[in-house]
């Protein structure tokens, strides 16, 4: 008879993490495995965001040498970089970076949950969604609810509708996405039919809300948003060894004795408060979300659920897109939503054309 | 009566489904010419159609209405037509132009026509074709390319894909021009309000060739729906018929574009019904369309006209969201029909 105990370890016997692992643990519940390896990319990654924040704060109409702008940073400078860095391009980057690691994280934890590549919260509506609700808002139809309350409340819903159509077949296959799209255009088609119905400076007030833009964004959204993307970090480092799970068939994530119900409601939540939160600064760009995870996870090697990553790359990637959207054709400047759309419409035309040899994500 | 319903659609007899659907329209057009946002009343437009009205209400009726009528009914028989090929020939029933990138190709070949310099108002049709065709011609070159005809719902992710790219590009070139953003900002979303009937003349080559290519290749496309060996097999060449339909699908598409703008989904929904109506038999359903795409489109303008009085709300948005639910349930249904 084989032992007992091969089975069921003893929870008080001290676990031994994997090669190449390192077990955190905090408390008496939680506790975090942590690959080596993973937080050695992190930090290159970090390094590299960091780069190209300061070519970012450098870069535009007026040049400042990299030199200056870590002076200016530090408080030191004239007062006229001080002044461009600290007061017009710094809140800018700070909601590039957030928004950039909301939708790259949310897309990050929809993929898994789906386990499918295409379903990011911009293919399957939650953008439209949120966007529609926040310009019922800002045109006065809504409840007198703030914008971004509504925005949340949109992504809630068109999640939901998602799911619910999708009927039968769960999340899986293309039914889901393409129940998302369906919700994608009618909730566009409100938009447009709601700026149709208002006067023009109440339209013009709206319209941000309509196309991705990093441009005069409210300083205090940002703040939350950068609020609420590090606490679904936190979150998602929590729960990433439930995460963990989501690639398994539901029969095998029951079997290992996992709430899958819990799990799946978790993720829901985390992705629908970081696509509400982002969309209310910049809109819909949610092709970031498409792009964002899949560098991650060709970083990782296809090994585990990259999450940190992902937000890392996210923010990268919209860093680089408002870069280039603000200084390829100077002086006019591009939506950063219009370049990713440019550059994350190809790459989703390959991925339907490209056969995956590997898993389904 | 009773009898008609028992049937099964395929059963049915065509032309008193034909009629019945021809009554509705010529319905549609009266209500089309008497309903409106302007302060003349229905009697009154009765009146003005039976010859006894005033001077306002007969430019009303007969210069405004009956254009915006006539437009309708034109772009309604166009996109609806095309739908039904595009599905024929796609055998999916989720192909339709606007979700495929037709019509999204026709805009951004518009939007450059128009930033390198001409107007909304001389806009050549021609334009707006070629670029229906480049769209078309992506869609199929990827679904092709990606080997997977068989999985409808791919072809639409694929044209969802080129449609946002597409978009994406068009808002890009009509940054650069004010004037171009201008005169496009309705347009794009679809309408059939104000347009001259001088532009309808000028798309009737078109339209007679797409015709001649719909005669040549309805009977092929009715084979093709057996499978393409069954095709070869009674002797029709696919490659060529395929070819010809997409031809005649970016006649149609683009002409519809080029005078109403972009309407999506009414492809989708007028050879469902048609389907729902006759049965899946191509050379039934496409008789359908010619009455029922119309009907669509003309009673989508009316409430639109009624909906948001005094001012109206684009057709396009209308379209959206009758047709999006029926993209839904054909989704949702349990076994996707594959044509």
């Amino acid at each position: 008879m084989i032992p007992n105990r091969l089975f069921m370890p003893n929870a008080t016997q001290e676990t031994v993490p994997p090669n190449g692992y390192k077990l955190l643990t905090l408390g008496h519940k939680v506790r975090i495995l942590i690959e080596k390896k993973a937080v050695v990319r992190n930090i290159w990654l970090v390094l590299i965001l960091l780069l190209s924040c300061v070519m970012t704060l450098g870069i535009g109409t007026m040049m400042i040498s990299p030199k200056e702008v870590i002076a200016v940073v530090f408080g030191h400078g004239s007062p006229m970089s001080q002044f461009i860095v600290q007061d017009l391009r710094l809140p800018r980057l700070l909601a590039a970076v957030f928004t950039g690691a909301a939708f790259s994280l949310a897309g990050c934890l929809m993929q898994t949950m789906a386990r499918n590549r295409l379903a990011t919260p911009g293919i399957i509506g939650i953008d439209n969604a949120a966007m529609a609700f926040a310009v019922s808002s800002v045109v006065g139809m809504g409840l007198s609810i703030a914008p971004s309350a509504m925005a949340l409340a949109g992504a809630a819903t068109a999640t939901a509708l998602a799911f619910g159509l999708a009927g039968g077949s769960g999340t899986r296959g293309y039914r889901f996405i393409v129940a998302g799209i369906g919700i994608g255009a009618i909730a566009g088609a409100v938009t447009q039919l709601l700026l149709s119905q208002v006067s023009i400076d109440v339209a013009n007030s709206a319209y941000p809300w309509t196309v991705g833009s990093l441009s005069a964004r409210d300083p205090f959204m940002v703040h939350i948003l950068g609020a609420g993307v590090a606490v679904c970090l936190v979150a998602c480092l929590v729960f990433a060894s439930q995460f963990a799970l989501l690639p398994f068939s539901d029969q095998v994530i029951t079997g290992l004795g996992a709430n899958i119900k819990y799990i799946r409601i978790i993720a829901l939540v985390l992705c629908i408060t970081l696509t509400g939160l982002a969309v209310s600064v910049a809109g819909p760009v949610g092709l970031v979300a498409l792009v964002g995870p899949e560098i991650a996870r060709v970083l990782a090697r296809y090994r585990g659920i990259p999450l940190v990553s992902s937000a890392l790359t996210g923010a990268l990637v919209m860093v680089i897109a408002d870069l280039v959207g603000r200084t390829i054709l100077s002086p006019i400047e591009l939506p950063v939503g219009i370049v990713t759309a440019v550059v994350g419409g190809p790459y989703l035309i390959w991925i339907l054309i490209k056969r995956s040899s590997r898993s389904s994500l | 009566m009773l009898k008609w319903f028992s049937v099964t659609p395929a059963q049915r007899p065509l032309p008193s489904v034909l009629m019945s659907a021809l009554f509705v329209l010529t319905f549609c057009c009266v209500l089309s010419l008497l309903l409106g946002a302007g302060g003349l009343a229905p009697h009154a437009s009765l009146l003005t159609l039976l010859g006894h009205g005033s001077a306002d209400a007969e430019f009303t009726v007969f210069h405004l209405r009956l254009t915006r009528t006539l437009v309708g009914l034109f772009v309604g028989l166009t996109l609806g037509i095309a739908g039904a090929l595009m599905q024929a020939v796609a055998r999916n029933p989720l192909a339709e132009p606007g979700l495929l990138g037709v019509s999204a190709g026709s805009s951004f070949a518009v939007a450059m026509a128009l930033v390198l310099g001409a107007s909304t108002a001389t806009l050549t049709v021609g334009i707006a074709q070629i670029g229906a065709l480049i769209g078309c011609l992506c869609v199929i070159g990827t679904a092709k390319m990606q080997g997977q005809r068989n999985d409808p719902i791919r072809l639409v992710l694929a044209g969802a894909a080129l449609s946002s790219l597409l978009l994406a590009m068009t808002s890009l070139i009509l940054l650069f021009d004010q004037r171009a953003a201008d005169e496009i900002r309705f347009w794009v979303t679809g309408s059939v309000a104000g347009r001259d009937t001088s532009t309808l003349i000028s798309v009737l080559p078109s339209m007679l060739l797409a015709l001649i290519c719909i005669l040549y290749t309805a009977k092929p496309l009715a084979s093709l729906a057996l499978g393409e060996r069954v095709a070869i097999g009674l002797g029709h060449k696919p490659r060529r018929i395929r070819g010809i339909v997409i031809i005649a699908v970016a006649l149609l598409v683009g002409a519809a574009t080029a005078i109403a703008g972009p309407v999506a989904f009414i492809g989708l929904v007028v050879p469902f019904a048609a389907r729902a109506l006759v049965g899946p038999d191509i050379r039934r359903t496409l008789w359908l369309c010619l009455p029922l795409g119309p009907i669509i489109v003309i009673t989508a303008d009316i409430i639109s006209r009624l909906v948001a009085q005094p001012a109206e709300m684009p057709l396009g948005v209308l379209t959206a969201i009758v047709g999006a639910p029926v993209l839904l349930f054909i989704v949702r249904s349990h076994r996707l029909p594959t044509l």
